[in-house]
């Protein structure tokens, strides 16, 4: 049997496994460890714990529960739930104006966590029922909060970037500094089509009344200017230090969750309910990655011992003759078309292990292509019928939000995001240029 | 389904979550560990342990969590299928599938174990399993002093504090074992579903 048909038959068996719906870590590993029992290699059988040592010699996946409990404290103790008083009050006005502080508010929220639950959580919960209470078009704002917490996991801190940092071998600190400008600029893109299309069609976002505009006494509006400094205050927590080379990234994580912890103990909402959750909840999310994570590493040495890599980067450049920017385009397509139906999750971690090394054996810097990689998980997570945030809404949505209504929300954001993602494609730069300055490389 | 299996499951479950939940507060162990890494850097030596101790309790918080994780249904499954199930159709295809999952972490176990003894220092031409059998005959004969003799060259890690590699090994197997015993409580649950008792 050639190499290259003992790597097709291990993926084709390992999507077989995936459809019985057997917990995907378990899928996974099973492959890999029959792989590495029956091809005979020397010591093969003892590939699976190999990987797993290597995972847990591997210090940036401390992060990971400190970052997954960041999320959950917000969510949870709704310390955060002042900021959308706060951009409430400020954007009011405006045509819009309440779905654009929504996207203001996703983006302040994206940088105290690493996933998108704590912004599907707080906008599904506080903003929609208050936007929809203001007349806004139901799905205008259904597909503002997902686009919008999608965004928690291309700004950093985020738990996609230090997946991929493990499987591609790169610094956490770059990915995350390029993760920062890519991000910024889809909010501006998300909110620039809210403009626009407010502006068009105004009987989408109302104004705020007159009469609930003079409510707000211009001492409230000051006091609710407060709240932004929460999310401040816990960024620059983490980031400072970091940045300045005073911590090292896996410290930071704890400062930040320390901090986050302590803002929600000042404020009095560490009750014993948001503490068992927010506690029970984080061991639960990082131990459903971290066996993800170790059965993919297993799976992926198997793949690497096959050079199953080098057959498919043979077969696209030798015989298909294609160039490595058709290449890339079509890995970001089928990326995409996979990402409708695979589990987002699972998707993540079988994809990067054949997906990386390809697009460094073709020349491509692996920070970059790690932005287009979370930009694209992020698309993944909200296109139908299996989207992590189309779950979530559904089971956080107000009632009268039907799935039809969250199906169709989505259309024009993923447009936007598909732009976003062409847009970095084409100019490397907007995500490089931050890392290469902080870095000077 | 007999009483033994039923009280098997419950064992199972509430010794798993037992220390599935003492594993869930070592995350607050974590964050103390990493803060006085940070201030000691800051104020006054970087201390040595700190990176490597966090990373023994990290790996104790996901492998001893692991089974807890469990039982809280943390676990992702692709649903494109499954999520259309009924219950009883969702136990069986369970209850075979779940000897993948076994099947795996025998192979982790296995490769665990043979790690172990080279940790602690088992001679080339013996196989893990006569060390083993040799170490703990020898411990529960001759007392720990003799069987301490039947070390050979332990397996450090190569930082500057040097601490031994065999606890972060021993834990880690350990986990893998706690998390089978969680899997085959799990068929049994699957099994006695089937005959309609829930466990």
């Amino acid at each position: 049997m050639t190499q290259e048909l003992i790597a097709i038959l291990l993926f084709s068996g390992m999507m077989l496994m995936l459809m019985t719906g057997q917990r995907v870590f378990g899928a996974i590993g099973f492959v890999g460890a029959a792989a590495a029992v029956f091809l005979g290699w020397n010591n093969g059988i003892e590939i699976p714990f190999t990987a797993a040592m290597k995972l847990m010699k591997w210090y940036p996946l401390l992060t990971l529960p400190m970052f997954i409990f960041m999320g959950y404290i917000l969510s949870e103790s709704r310390i955060a739930d002042d900021l959308y008083r706060m951009f409430h009050v400020w954007m009011g006005p405006v045509r819009g104006g309440l779905a654009i502080g929504t996207i203001g508010l996703m983006v302040l929220i994206s940088a105290m966590n690493g996933l998108s639950v704590a912004g599907m959580a707080i906008g599904a919960t506080i903003a929609l029922p208050e936007l929809l209470r203001r007349g806004y078009d139901k799905i205008m704002v259904t597909g503002v909060i997902q686009a919008g917490s999608s965004l928690g996991i291309l700004v950093p801190p985020s738990v996609v970037l230090v997946l991929y940092a493990m499987i591609a071998r790169q610094p956490v600190g770059q990915l995350w500094l390029a993760g920062i400008l890519p991000g910024l600029m889809m909010a501006a893109m998300f909110i620039l089509y809210i403009y626009v299309r407010c502006r068009v069609q105004p009987h989408l976002g109302p104004v705020l009344p007159e009469s609930e505009r003079e409510d707000i006494t211009r001492a409230e509006k000051m006091r609710l200017l407060r709240a932004g400094l929460l999310p401040l205050v816990i960024f620059a927590s983490m980031m400072v230090p970091f940045v300045k080379g005073y911590t090292s990234l896996v410290e930071s994580s704890a400062i930040g969750a320390m901090t986050a912890f302590m803002a929600a103990v000042l404020k009095g909402r560490m009750t014993k309910e948001v503490f068992e959750n927010s506690v029970r909840n984080t061991l639960g999310i990082s131990c459903m990655f971290m066996w993800i994570i170790l059965a993919a590493l297993g799976f992926g040495a198997i793949f690497d011992g096959l050079g199953a890599v080098k057959a498919i980067e043979s077969l696209f450049t030798e015989q298909l003759g294609l160039g490595p920017w058709m290449i890339l385009i079509l890995m970001q397509l089928s990326f995409i078309v996979m990402g409708t139906f695979l589990d987002d999750t699972a998707m993540l971690v079988i994809v990067a292990p054949l997906y990386v090394p390809l697009v460094g054996s073709l020349g491509f810097d692996l920070i970059w292509y790690g932005v287009l990689y979370t930009i694209t998980t992020q698309i993944a997570y909200m296109t139908p019928p299996f989207g992590y945030n189309l779950f979530l809404m559904r089971a956080m949505a107000p009632p009268e939000i039907g799935l039809r209504d969250i199906y169709v929300s989505i259309i024009p954001f993923v447009l936007v995001m598909a732009l976003a993602l062409s847009l970095v494609m084409i100019f490397p730069q907007i995500a490089l240029w931050l890392p290469e300055y902080v870095y000077g490389k | 389904m007999p009483r033994a299996i039923l009280s098997y499951i419950r064992a199972i479950d509430a010794m798993n979550r037992f220390i599935g939940r003492i594993a869930m507060y070592m995350i607050f162990v974590l964050v103390g560990v990493l803060l006085w890494s940070s201030i000691s850097k800051a104020v006054f030596v970087p201390s040595l342990w700190t990176l490597e101790t966090a990373q023994f309790v990290m790996v104790s918080y996901y492998v001893l969590g692991g089974p807890y994780s469990i039982q809280l249904g943390s676990n992702v499954r692709m649903d494109l299928f499954y999520g259309s199930w009924s219950l009883r159709t969702k136990a069986w295809v369970d209850a075979m599938t779940v000897f993948f999952l076994i099947f795996y972490l025998v192979i982790l176990l296995y490769g665990g174990i043979n790690s172990l003894a080279y940790s602690l220092g088992a001679p080339f031409d013996m196989t893990s399993g006569e060390f083993f059998r040799g170490l703990i005959g020898t411990f529960f004969t001759e007392g720990p002093a003799a069987a301490k003799e039947q070390l050979g060259f332990m397996e450090r890690s190569s930082t500057a504090w040097r601490p031994y590699v065999w606890p972060v090994k021993t834990i880690l197997c350990f986990g893998v074992f706690l998390m089978l015993l969680q899997c085959s409580a799990e068929f049994f649950r699957d099994l006695s579903r089937l005959r309609g008792v829930e466990a």
